[in-house]
């Protein structure tokens, strides 16, 4: 990670009186220039080391990657917003057998209301009867739309989790032991090359059958291959490096190697890629609800609800605008979510900025 | 190369038929064909039954109907294609012909398309790296990653197309909005331009001004109904196009190439009016000979008037030559933009992908054809313009912290040269990789564009297959997807190949 | 007209130097803060002169040339004057500075690897600079750079314009980079370590064509590097830097062989001197050895291959044999591509044999299973080059150097903690460092950390590749220093890897000598470093400089007498066509 110290590099190290507190050297002798005791006086005078502060703080790894990403503005904007559409969510209308705060059932019609208009108003702020609107069977918009949210949120989360779990797997083994399981992975990328992901995802998922569950399923054993061929290509290059050759001579066993030293040195890559993978699901799962193979009536998810009401576009057009939001809302800050981490863990580019 | 090539063909085909079997296993497990029936209350219930399961030989196992499939499908190889016939009955070969045609435009269009804006925006937001234009660029970049398709698609038909066929009934632009296009446009100039605050400013203050002037102009002469450019606008453009290419060749400082690129627009000059009144109701046959005429035109004056550097010569008069003719063309095109508004009234189509019994001269064809195309074409090429921009700028970010970059500086080359000559050819390298890859995600996003426009593409196909469980729609789509994605892979092959001299040997 | 040869200056006054620094300060701006990289730098560069700026990591000498062609980066504040052809640096145009660079100062590169485009020919990249500044264009651009390319001496210059680089080596695209920079006959070349990355008889011949170049076109050189010997072949005069001040400054010989700055002295007396031998900088190697002791390693023949996909195997080593004692250092010298390191590896288990005998403390490595090969891992310690690389930077140190114990399960965890103690200590390196992480300490305590590493479970056998030719020469020496301390004490035996042979001849006990796979010379260190009997081994021993300009003089004319012997030609610009001094 860090090479600040190879020489002729000529990279500028702070100044200082560069001493190092260290035992001194048992060599006695004389004083005269060049015998050891006045050698080793001079290198401690003129050492280019690095001076061991011990009195300052210990930061590791992980510790600089949370300090840069908590400086990253958008990146934490992104992570409110995430946050909070997540709370108001799973909140509003409650989860499974919790019962939320907002009254209204998203599966149960009402008589419709002033054609249904939103009654929300920023100024004064008011969230009224229905404030996002209603549907023409007189159902809640709001409850609908938060009940989308749940499920795609549900869905993007599952997908990302499950995906970079054996995307990390199969890309760190096939990093590693290459042979057939970098045979096998890299013949299933070119295979979406040929067969585009929604396509071979609308086709799994109507397999699937319509549950939340069951797509999750059937999403994560689609989309795991990207993470899968980045992690290779981090592994790969690990692989090489001198501590992972420095572990095998000593003797650690594979498994050691793969779990202690590589994949922890990896964690960027995954974390950010599954992020993106989450934004990504996000984005499939509701092209395949708008087509017709995702989740089905009576249950709900954003993209059913534009694929539903689309037509409304002219007389009704909060329909569309609504879930629309949400998921490029949702999409929008898990991407910028993604890209704050990035920086935070490969501060190359950012470095000359300032 | 070629070795690089072959091999790369070879997994290609393998990774296709693979696909091929999966797919159909996929399909045909994918419900039950004949649910229909089973619920179905006519009388004649089994012998419907008996009568699908006899079409679909549903009584074979799956790997005897695959096999079927593979050896009506591998005719293909001799021009006699066999796709067999969807569950309704219908000859899949003549329902692939006319979905496959506007398709494949569709997405080689917008593939082409986001390449080079995406490519062009990239460098440009990376050379402009932290200023107003690269920030811009990046949250558009960021947008467009997290529109869902459909949704967007929906929202460009609703104010793209409608919005614009009200407007086109009575064009005429508001003194506001022509001002507030000209800002916008003076600060993307700016922006880009970069340099210091005085550069800015003069290059904000000429573009707005300039764009104003030819707003109003054009409002005022009613140019939104009767469009066209005219010879000086032609030479002008034509001028520009050349002194591009001379910024991003050799440079004002050669004088025989200077020479040969003005001959060419002289030339270009001559034939003109020769040729003007053959371009009324060309045909694409004469279309396509005037463009190689051109690229002889180009070809001959660099090679005689080129010096010792005839090969860049020849290069800069055929792009300005070529430049020209594109100009001419596209004039012409304009010049029909009134009579096509005239016969259909409402010019951008929001349904389907042809205007039925639609019947006109050479440029109505082509704006038809075109107003069909541009909003499933603007929707594909924004979604996947903001991952070329995004891998562009960081590739080209990369690559100019490269040792070999700082060795180029040290020669005293100027920005100019360093970028297009050295920065940006190492840069182009990795995005060949994505290539594949993106036009794979375009056919995806092709089959939910279609169905929004209501296209009765490939997309349509492809899902009329899947919601019947009939695998022979499927898999012909499959087969003109896929086989187009593999030809995408190889073009992206080749260009990796001649951009890295590594691969090549 | 443009024909395409330099032009001689003639030379004007003695006096007029071509580069000069006045009171040059450089302060970069960083996340941490103010960085003060340059404090106060004034230097002369004559026509004809190499001036060379020695000084180790962070002295500031590559930043304070950057000033000169003004390319450092954009959060760089630069105060004082940098004067290039009676032309100020920091208060002409870009434009003008752009005409500047390349024309009237050039720069050569440390690292030929990365400093060529590697999807352009040769010869766009030097007929480029030459067309921009006028020199030439189109053809006679193209005929010039065949003639630079003859004058730096690469065959076959036709053919080499129309090649990329990938398909040149190393020192021949440094030659590459050499007449970029002489291309538009610059007054003044900055060449930053320009050998560096080159092995030892390829910097030979650099340096030569250097130096016939500054003679034959009266150029003023800027030589930066860390390297003693090379200061002593190469420079008139020395300046020498420490954390961005200009600590000393006179003639080589003032400087080198009477050095007035604490620094100086210390940095010389750092610098192991090739023929010295033992007890340099305060290291005693004992060489009372058993010689009826165990063999730790015993090579019979050993072969081993790389496989090629779709090319017969690659052979990196060939029919080697030598034998490693109880308590012995043997040395393994030789350049890149020699197989060294890779026989390292082989040692360590890591790349099977593909024929041959490899005895690794009395078992055949090449027929163990996993369990057995474990066992023997144990008792084998092993540091490799870089400092960067060779420590997990997600575990605390503590953790890094116990890890043997846990692997094998050695111990409970208050007796690894005791024994990493035990080794920091060994190491001269603090307790406090158990809980701290790689990147927080630098590159010699580093270096310190993978020696306390290996020793961990008391090795019968050290396996040290190129420990110390990453670091600096001041901290290479505290290293070598507790290693052989820790050697001493130890008694283990220790197959050291390296391609610097003065570090050889301070440590081993034996040498063998490898090119291309084979071994050339084996034996007694005595033997092979003062009396070598190969031809090569006499090469390779002339090529290395020593940082005494007297006798680094005298061993360059043997060293060219050598050359002369053997029949090979002396690097050297050869001036095409030049031989009527038409000139342009």
């Amino acid at each position: 990670m860090n090479d600040n110290d190879r020489p002729d590099q000529d990279r500028p190290h702070l100044p200082g009186s560069g001493e190092e507190r260290l035992s001194p050297s048992p060599y006695p002798g004389s004083a005269d220039p060049g015998s050891p005791q006045r050698v080793d006086e001079l290198e401690k005078r003129f050492s280019v080391e690095k001076q061991l502060d011990l009195s300052e703080k210990s930061y590791s790894q992980g510790q600089l990657v949370r300090r840069r990403f908590f400086r990253h503005k958008g990146a934490l904007i992104s992570l409110g917003v995430l946050v909070g559409i997540l709370v108001l969510s799973v909140t509003s209308i409650g989860w499974g057998p919790v019962p939320g705060w907002w009254g209204k059932s998203y599966l149960t019609g009402a008589t419709v209301l002033d054609g249904g208009r939103p009654t929300l108003s920023l100024w004064p702020p008011s969230l009224g009867e229905h404030p996002f609107g209603q549907d023409n069977t007189g159902k809640d918009y709001f409850a609908l739309t938060m009940r989308g949210a749940q499920q795609s949120l549900t869905i993007a989360f599952t997908v990302g989790i499950l995906s970079t779990l054996i995307g990390t797997l199969v890309g760190a083994a096939a990093g590693y032991y290459r042979g057939w399981v970098e045979a096998v992975l890299m013949r299933m990328t070119d295979l979406f090359i040929v067969i585009p992901l929604l396509v071979l995802a609308a086709v799994v998922a109507k397999i699937a059958g319509g549950g939340i569950w069951a797509l999750a399923l059937a999403l994560s054993i689609l989309v795991w291959t990207g993470l899968a061929r980045l992690v290779r290509g981090e592994v790969l290059s690990l692989r090489e490096r001198e501590f992972v050759t420095a572990a095998e001579a000593i003797g650690s066993s594979s498994g050691r190697i793969i779990f202690k030293h590589i994949l922890p040195n990896t964690i960027g890559t995954i974390i950010v890629s599954a992020t993106l993978t989450i934004a990504a699901a996000i984005l499939l799962e509701s092209a395949l609800s708008f087509l017709g193979y995702g989740i089905l009536p009576p249950e709900t998810s954003l993209g059913l609800l534009i694929s539903q009401y689309q037509t409304a576009f002219t007389s009704r057009p909060w329909l569309f605008w609504w879930p629309g939001m949400f998921i490029l809302a949702i999409a929008l800050s898990v991407n910028f979510l993604g890209d704050g981490l990035r920086d935070a863990f490969d501060p190359r580019q950012n470095r000359s900025a300032d | 190369m070629l070795q690089f090539i072959l091999r790369r063909i070879g997994i290609s085909l393998f990774v296709l038929w693979a696909g091929s079997v999966l797919l159909y296993i996929l399909t045909i497990n994918s419900g039950d064909p004949l649910e229909d029936l089973r619920e179905s209350r006519a009388e004649n219930r089994d012998q419907l039954i008996a009568s699908r399961v006899e079409a679909m030989n549903l009584d074979e196992p799956w790997y005897v109907r695959y096999w079927m499939w593979f050896t009506g499908a591998s005719k293909c190889l001799v021009l006699q294609c066999d796709l067999g016939t969807s569950r309704g009955g219908g000859d899949i070969n003549s329902m692939l012909v006319q979905a496959a045609g506007s398709s494949l435009r569709l997405v080689t269009l917008a593939t082409a398309l986001a390449i080079v804006l995406g490519v062009t925006m990239g460098v440009l937001s990376a050379i402009r790296q932290y200023s107003g234009f690269d920030y811009a660029v990046t949250f558009a970049a960021f947008i467009f990653f997290s529109l869902p398709v459909f949704w967007a698609a929906v929202l460009l038909k609703q104010y793209g197309a409608i919005g614009f066929n009200d407007w086109i009934a009575d064009p005429t632009v508001s003194t506001v909005t022509t001002l507030l296009i000209a800002l916008v446009f003076g600060l993307t100039v700016s922006a880009v331009a970069g340099g210091d605050m005085q550069r800015r400013l003069i290059s904000f203050g000429a573009t707005t001004v300039v764009l104003f002037a030819v707003v109003t102009y054009f409002d005022s002469v009613g140019w939104w109904l009767r469009p066209a450019l005219g010879l000086p606008l032609i030479l002008l453009l034509s001028l520009a196009a050349f002194g591009l290419l001379l910024m991003l060749t050799s440079g004002l400082r050669n004088r025989k190439v200077i020479t040969a690129g003005l001959v060419t627009i002289a030339i270009g000059t001559v034939l003109y009016f020769v040729v003007g009144p053959m371009m009324e109701d060309p045909s694409w046959g004469l279309v396509f000979a005037l463009a190689a005429i051109s690229v002889v035109v180009g070809v001959g004056v660099g090679f005689a008037l080129g010096g010792y550097e005839r090969r860049t010569a020849v290069w800069v008069s055929v792009g300005t030559a070529l430049a020209f003719g594109g100009f001419v063309f596209f004039d012409e095109l304009l010049r029909n933009w009134g009579t096509f508004v005239d016969k259909t009234g409402r010019p951008i189509s929001t349904i389907g992908s042809g205007t039925p019994g639609f019947s006109g001269n050479f440029w109505e064809q082509i704006w038809n054809w075109g107003t069909q195309l541009i909003l499933p074409t603007i929707v594909l090429t924004v979604i996947s313009l903001a991952s070329y921009s995004r891998y562009t700028r960081s590739s080209m970010l990369e690559t100019t912290q490269q040792d070999y970059i700082r060795t180029a500086r040290s020669k005293g080359l100027s920005d100019r040269v360093i970028n297009t000559r050295h920065a940006l050819r190492n840069a182009l390298i990795p995005i060949t990789t994505i290539v594949a890859f993106d036009f794979a995600s375009l056919i995806g996003g092709a089959v939910v564009t279609e169905r929004v426009f209501g296209w009765s593409g490939m997309g349509a196909m492809f899902q009329a297959g899947l919601d019947t469980v009939d695998p022979n729609p499927v898999m012909a789509f499959y087969l003109v997807t896929g086989t187009a994605a593999v030809l995408m892979n190889m073009l992206a092959d080749i260009a990796y190949a001649s951009l890295d001299p590594r691969i090549r040997r | 007209m443009a024909t395409a040869v330099p032009e001689i200056p003639t030379v004007t006054s003695d006096t007029g130097a071509v580069l000069s620094f006045e009171d040059v300060d450089v302060r970069f701006k960083t996340e941490f803060g103010s960085v003060h990289a340059v404090k106060g730098v004034s230097l002369d560069v004559k026509p004809g002169e190499v001036v060379a700026v020695v000084g180790e990591s962070g002295s500031g000498k590559s930043v304070t040339a950057m000033t000169a062609m003004r390319l450092l980066p954009k959060n760089a504040r630069i105060n004082g004057h940098v004067v290039v052809n009676g032309k100020d640096v920091g208060s002409i145009s870009e434009r003008a500075m752009r005409k500047l660079r390349g024309n009237d100062i050039a720069m050569v590169f440390q690292e030929p690897m990365t400093a060529l485009n590697p999807v352009l020919t040769i010869g766009m990249q030097l007929t480029e600079s030459m067309e921009l500044h006028g020199l030439a264009v189109g053809r006679d651009a193209e005929k010039r750079a065949i003639e630079l390319l003859e004058m730096v001496g690469i065959p076959e210059p036709e053919r080499r314009v129309k090649q990329y680089p990938h398909e040149l080596s190393g020192g021949q695209r440094q030659r590459v980079v050499i007449a970029m920079a002489i291309s538009c006959d610059p007054r003044v070349i900055i060449a930053d370590e320009p050998t560096t990355a080159l092995d030892v008889t390829v910097q030979a011949d650099i340096l030569d064509l250097l130096r016939s170049l500054k003679d034959k076109l009266n150029t003023g050189i800027l030589l930066i590097t860390h390297n003693m010997g090379v200061v002593a072949d190469m420079s008139d005069r020395v300046a020498v830097m420490f954390k961005g001040e200009l600590v000393e400054q006179g003639t080589a010989q003032e400087v080198l062989l009477n050095p007035q700055h604490d620094y100086t002295k210390m940095l010389l007396a750092s610098v192991p001197r090739l023929g010295a031998g033992r007890g340099q900088m305060g290291i005693h190697v004992k060489d009372d050895l058993d010689e009826t002791g165990d063999l730790a390693i015993d090579l019979r023949n050993l072969v081993i291959e790389y496989q090629r996909l779709g090319k017969p195997p690659f052979r990196a080593v060939d029919d080697v044999s030598f034998q490693v004692r109880q308590g012995e250092i043997v040395g393994l010298v030789g350049e890149s591509g020699s197989g060294k390191s890779t026989i390292g590896r082989c040692a360590l288990g890591l790349i099977p044999a593909a024929g041959g005998e490899f005895q690794l403390l009395g078992q055949d490595i090449t027929q163990l299973n996993r369990s057995q090969l474990k066992a023997v891992r144990r008792r084998i310690g092993v540091i490799f080059q870089d400092p960067a690389a060779s420590l997990n930077p997600r575990m605390p140190i503590g953790e890094c150097i116990a890890e043997p114990m846990v692997v094998h399960k050695v111990g409970d965890r208050q007796s690894r903690q005791d024994k990493v103690y035990e080794l920091l200590e060994a190491v001269q390196l603090p307790r406090e460092v158990y809980n701290r992480y790689p990147h927080e300490v630098s590159g010699g305590q580093r270096q310190r950390i993978s020696v306390a590493r290996a020793l961990t479970l008391d090795p019968e056998l050290l396996v040290a590749d190129e420990p110390t030719s990453a670091l600096d020469v001041s901290v290479q020496a505290k290293v070598l220093r507790i290693f052989s301390e820790l050697q001493e004490h130890y008694k283990f035996a220790c197959l050291f890897i390296s391609h610097d042979l003065s570090v050889i001849d301070l440590l081993a006990h034996k040498v063998v000598v490898l090119q291309n796979g084979r071994v050339v010379e084996a034996g007694p260190r005595e033997e092979i470093l003062h009396n070598p009997q190969e031809e090569y081994t006499q090469r390779l021993l002339a090529a290395a400089p020593v940082p005494n300009p007297v006798e680094q003089r005298q061993r360059r004319e043997e060293r060219h007498d050598l050359l002369l012997a053997l029949g090979d030609e002396i690097s050297e610009l050869k001036l095409v066509g030049h031989e009527d001094g038409s000139g342009r």
